[in-house]
């Protein structure tokens, strides 16, 4: 089968750099660049922890480009899951010898999809900043995205704060009314689902199996990213953007039902918000896939398959 | 000699600040770039743009395209509220509103292809501390440089921002102008930026405490007595319409030129009446006060941080204004070649 053209952005953060590992082995898809935002880390952090990955995997030839440094509209909130660095538990990933490429993530971007033959697939794992500021900037490019698959955002379940919303929609609301207003293809990838793609024992027993530098990485960035998940919840750490990049690889791991999700911007505890109307009492059409299941055993077992050998 | 870009909505009153920054003395043009706003769509925009500068025989300024729409805006319903003004202005004036914001014909040059938001952080970047940018539509091509390059914050020389108001009603809103409100995300950005902003609300502008600074029919037969071109003879012809919808539905003695005495900041300071730096915000979150511009002054018991860097327009030297301004119309029409 034919890869699918994906361009990643993200902000790496623990389970941002497994996505990049499963996008960059994945015959499955054809990792055409990756692009930077702030979120998990600030972007100095989030942007060498991608160079720094991507020199240990030794995928030196995937070009990088760094993006927005604070979201569109809010001064910047950082995530807690992943450390000061972004990236701790991991001191002796190796010292980036790549360059960035000199232009900004939203250029990068437009360039790629001007050059594409055919429509490219954009995962986009941390806040949607870079991704709102592309439909902001080049809304003439929309025909070249097939398709925006993004972690974020939560409906049916109780989330990980104390309000009903996701990190990353949290961190940029403006930005994610943006992407879900575009029109495009939007499939949204959030807490319903990747708070069941949980690292506990029996996983922990799986990885270890994995006897590589790169397994004995990926251990210790799990054992540190489950820290606050732990502390807080009482369960393993959640693999929420592994599994947004999964689903470009096999859609079948997940099912998803329409609605129209609009992002609250102004309650004073829920802005960030997703909510879903899957009545369609709003007279609004749908606009997002939002993925209600997924299939955990499934997705471990792709996972485990592109950490192995 | 000062450096603007000057950033347009390309209602009528931006096409009369093109014209004056071509003519006013001691200006250098560096562009002009576009943005979605009280004129309609960016593309309608550009096209207004670029036919005034076709008119005024400046076809060598670059002008950029930008922005599509705000970042998050207002409810579809609301932002339609000036087409239904419209509809009641027809229903006044008949045909004579034909000539009010009609739709563009096609230019004869086309805009750059770079985006205005790189002309804007690229011609800044080159020439630290001497660039002004002027921008007298709402501020979205304004706040994405901003966010796309931080750092121009610390080399613009000034943003001139067009908006907001204080003792004078709002326009949209009791407390509310039309280019806050309709990106007051985006004006919040160019707000707390930390570079110095020059702040030119609607109190100096659309009130009538400032009736020398307004466009009358007067006026309008002065610069039709004085030597012909394009340049007067089009102002002399459109804007007679302007004139008379601000005076009926807005109880102002002319048409107010909010756009052109923006650009007057710049070069001629000394006509103002202006604050020291203050904390200015923008409210953001109830219909009935969205886009409501707050200046932090006074004693309060609340704290408010933001940086103080954005001075305000209080008062203005009409007269002085109107005799530069017609003196710059002039100005054009004479450098045409014929």
């Amino acid at each position: 089968m034919k890869p699918v053209p994906v361009l990643l952005d993200c902000d790496p953060g623990h389970d941002d750099a497994i996505a990049l590992i499963m996008a960059y082995r994945s015959p499955a898809i054809d990792l055409l660049g990756v692009t930077i935002v702030c979120g998990n880390a600030t972007l100095d952090r989030t942007t060498v922890n991608a160079l720094r990955i991507l020199e240990f995997i030794g995928a030196k030839d995937v070009r990088v480009a760094a993006g927005c440094v604070s979201p569109l509209a809010r001064e910047l909130v950082l995530g807690t899951a992943d450390g000061p660095s972004g990236l701790e538990g991991s001191s002796y990933l190796p010292e980036p010898t790549t360059t960035l490429d000199p232009r900004h993530a939203v250029e990068f971007i437009a360039d790629h999809l001007r050059a594409a033959a055919e429509p490219v697939t954009i995962v986009a794992t941390g806040p949607l900043t870079n991704i709102a500021f592309l439909l902001l900037k080049y809304p003439a490019l929309k025909p070249k995205i097939a398709r925006i698959v993004l972690m974020g955002g939560a409906v049916y379940r109780r989330t990980e704060y104390i309000t009903p919303t996701e990190f990353n929609i949290f961190c940029d609301p403006e930005a994610a009314r943006i992407v879900v207003d575009s029109g495009l293809d939007v499939t949204m990838v959030g807490l319903d689902v990747t708070m069941q793609v949980l690292v506990e024992e029996p996983q922990f027993a799986e990885l270890r199996k994995i006897d590589t530098p790169l397994g004995k990485v990926l251990l210790d960035w799990l054992k540190f990213y489950e820290k606050l998940h732990r502390r807080q919840m009482g369960v393993g750490g959640a693999l929420h953007d592994p599994l947004a990049l999964a689903v470009v690889i096999d859609p079948t791991l997940i099912t998803t039902r329409d609605a129209h999700v609009a992002v609250d911007l102004t309650g004073q505890f829920t802005f960030g918000a997703t909510v879903a109307d899957f009545w369609n009492e709003r007279q609004l059409g749908t606009n997002v896939h939002v993925a209600s299941t997924v299939d955990t055993d499934r997705f471990f077992d792709m996972l485990y398959v592109l950490l192995r050998d | 000699m000062e450096r603007i870009i000057l950033d347009v909505d390309g209602a009528g009153d931006d096409i009369l600040a093109i014209l004056f920054a071509l003519g006013a003395p001691n200006v250098q043009l560096e562009g002009v770039t576009a943005v979605t706003g009280a004129a309609g769509s960016v593309e309608q925009v550009t096209r207004v743009v670029l036919n005034t500068l076709t008119l005024a025989g400046r076809d060598d300024v670059p002008v950029a395209a930008g922005a599509w729409r705000p970042i998050v805006g207002n409810d579809p319903k609301d932002m339609l509220a000036p087409v239904h003004f419209e509809k009641r202005l027809r229903a006044r004036f008949g045909d004579r509103l034909s000539g009010f914001n009609p739709p563009a014909p096609e230019p004869v040059r086309q805009a750059m292809e770079r985006h205005a938001v790189d002309f804007i952080i690229d011609t800044v970047r080159s020439a630290p501390g001497q660039i002004s940018v002027v921008a007298t539509g709402p501020q979205t091509n304004v706040a994405m440089a901003l966010r796309q390059a931080p750092d121009i914050a610390a080399l613009v020389k000034q943003f001139v921002v067009l908006g907001g108001c204080f003792r004078t009603p709002g326009n949209i809103t009791p407390v509310s102008e039309y280019n806050i409100w309709a990106d007051p995300e985006a004006a919040r950005v160019v707000l707390r930026s930390g570079a110095p902003v020059i702040l030119v609300p609607l109190d100096i502008c659309e009130d009538n405490r400032v009736a020398p600074s307004m466009l009358t029919r007067d006026d309008l037969a002065d610069l039709a007595a004085g030597p012909p071109g394009p340049v007067v003879d089009h102002v002399v012809q459109t804007f007679p319409i302007y004139i008379d919808i601000w005076r009926e539905f807005f109880e102002l003695v002319g048409f107010p030129l909010d756009d052109a005495i923006a650009v007057t900041t710049v070069i001629r300071p000394d006509l103002f009446t202006i604050t020291r730096p203050y904390f200015v915000d923008v409210a953001l979150s109830e219909r009935l006060v969205r886009g409501q511009t707050v200046v932090h002054r006074g004693r309060q018991i609340l704290e408010f941080d933001g940086p103080v860097t954005t001075r305000v327009c209080e008062g203005l030297d009409g007269r002085g204004f109107m005799a530069m301004f017609k003196d710059a119309l002039r100005a054009v029409d004479a450098r045409i070649p014929t």
